[in-house]
């Protein structure tokens, strides 16, 4: 698979809270949406996972438009982490199986691999999810998520409850995962520098609109607009 | 109750015990001395008018008493119940069909194997019972569905982007609705007759009849509440909770 090949496309996407967001998502990227709180970014990866429903435009999976695909066949390849890990009772190793366990699919999923790939040790799969620490959960959510192989992964502010070395701990384990799994991952993030260190294009939503996108690097140095540039500059 | 019936003066006397919790209330500065004596005479009255409502029907044909007065509890009952869950779509109509329906089974089952014969002096007071235990539990199903699907939101969402159906992401939901609404009614079943006595059979043995009678009595009515609440619990919420998503398999927010 090409690496420059679109993995998702947004035409003309709007919402009560969106309006006409059109960006590519390309495969095996880190890309980072960014913008003040309010400005949609939560809910355009809600409309890629489809938990909710653009008024119009079209969002595109590998060129199939993501209304032909059944909808739990599509959660599972675009997999979602939120800002609260919103495990379910039990033990770390039922949240990790709860994926594969409804398809019938619990003996391929293996627990051991999927701790060990976000740096947890296996003698945590007996452990209640009660018992964990913010970090812990949040790593048991993404492995979880990841359970049900994903191409695409979005997290919606998923490290912003957690303390500087547990968010670097994420992140070196995102950039493993793309570089491993080549997975895409979509990112929303409120903090800047995690924007410009992660993402290899980031996106700037303001007031539900896309204002600005392109390559972190350049749009960071030579901001288009004065409402990004007044951001970075916040 | 031969030689044992309560005059009207001395029922006269009975409003001395409302007047305790007024001066109780006036003592302490409650301010509920007004709401005490309005829910009391309410309450009189009510029941009053009652009494004269089943004379009345009691002296109709039966399948008209009946038919006439079992409508009208299903009806307030239904009004009554539906109300706990008014953000729900369709949450009225499906309460009374839920009601309808069980009290038309309960009903059934008692005449086939005759446990009361087909008389509005039986069927109406004992299928009062069913029905109002049946409205409080829905009642409290529809408090908890509510409650659950708003505290819950999160692990919803999380269990549909995994790939879960509506029904996989809300079955822990609906079985904490269902507990939280059978619970009282489990409990109190558990302990019948060891904390206190049944009012039914306190009725019966009041007015005469034997203990062993007044329990088989009891048998009957305690274990036909108990299936009415269940299914009329579990039925409302399997029924209801498809609301809170669309057929795209989405979260709706009702409780917004």
């Amino acid at each position: 698979m090409d690496k420059n090949q679109s993995i998702i496309t947004c035409k003309d996407v709007s919402t009560d809270r969106l309006k006409d967001i059109s960006f590519e998502l390309r495969r095996k990227q880190i890309t980072t949406i960014v913008g003040p709180s309010g400005a949609g970014k939560s809910s355009l990866l809600f409309l890629l996972n489809r938990l909710e429903e653009p008024t119009s435009g079209e969002i595109y999976y590998l060129g199939r438009n993501i209304k032909d695909i059944p909808v739990t066949q599509l959660r599972c390849e675009i997999g979602m982490v939120f800002q609260s890990a919103y495990l379910f009772d039990g033990t770390a190793e039922e949240n990790i199986q709860y994926g594969p366990k409804l398809r019938g699919e619990v003996e391929d999923c293996d627990v051991n691999r999927l701790l060990d790939l976000v740096d947890l040790p296996q003698s945590f799969k007996s452990r209640y999810v009660t018992s964990l620490s913010g970090g812990e959960q949040q790593r048991v959510a993404i492995a979880r998520t990841f359970a049900n192989k994903p191409s695409v992964l979005l997290l919606d502010e998923a490290t912003s409850a957690l303390d500087i070395k547990t968010t670097e701990h994420i992140e070196e384990l995102l950039i493993r995962l793309r570089d491993e799994k080549e997975i895409s991952v979509l990112m929303v993030t409120h903090n800047l520098k995690q924007a410009e260190r992660m993402g290899e294009q980031t996106l700037y939503i303001e007031e539900g609109r896309l204002l600005e996108s392109g390559l972190t690097s350049e749009i960071f140095e030579h901001p288009e607009t004065n409402h990004f540039e007044q951001f970075l500059k916040e | 109750m031969e030689g044992n019936e309560i005059s009207n003066l001395s029922l006269l006397f009975i409003i001395v015990f409302v007047f305790i919790p007024v001066s109780l209330s006036y003592w302490f500065s409650l301010d509920l001395s007004k709401t005490i004596i309005w829910s009391s005479i309410r309450g009189v009255a009510q029941l009053f008018i009652i009494g004269y409502v089943l004379t009345f029907l009691f002296d109709l044909p039966s399948w008209q008493g009946i038919g006439l007065w079992v409508t009208v509890m299903v009806i307030v009952a239904a009004i009554n119940a539906s109300r706990k869950g008014r953000n729900i779509p369709y949450v009225f109509p499906v309460v009374l069909m839920v009601i309808s329906l069980t009290e038309v089974f309960i009903l059934s089952l008692w005449l086939l194997f005759g446990y009361i014969p087909f008389s509005a002096e039986k069927v109406i007071p004992i299928s009062g019972m069913v029905i109002g235990n049946s409205m409080i539990a829905i009642g409290l199903a529809l408090e908890r569905l509510q409650h659950q699907f708003s505290e819950e939101k999160g692990r919803i969402l999380a269990a549909l982007s995994l790939g879960a159906t509506p029904n996989q992401a809300s079955l822990q939901i609906i079985r904490k609705t269902l507990k939280a609404a059978l619970i009282p009614n489990i409990d109190g079943l558990k302990t019948i007759g060891l904390v206190q006595l049944p009012g039914m059979m306190t009725g019966l043995i009041l007015g005469g009849v034997s203990p062993l009678d007044a329990v088989r009595y009891q048998i009957v009515i305690s274990l036909s509440i108990f299936v009415s609440v269940a299914v009329c619990a579990m039925m409302v919420t399997l029924l209801l909770y498809r609301f809170y998503f669309n057929d795209k398999m989405q979260l709706i927010d009702l409780n917004s």
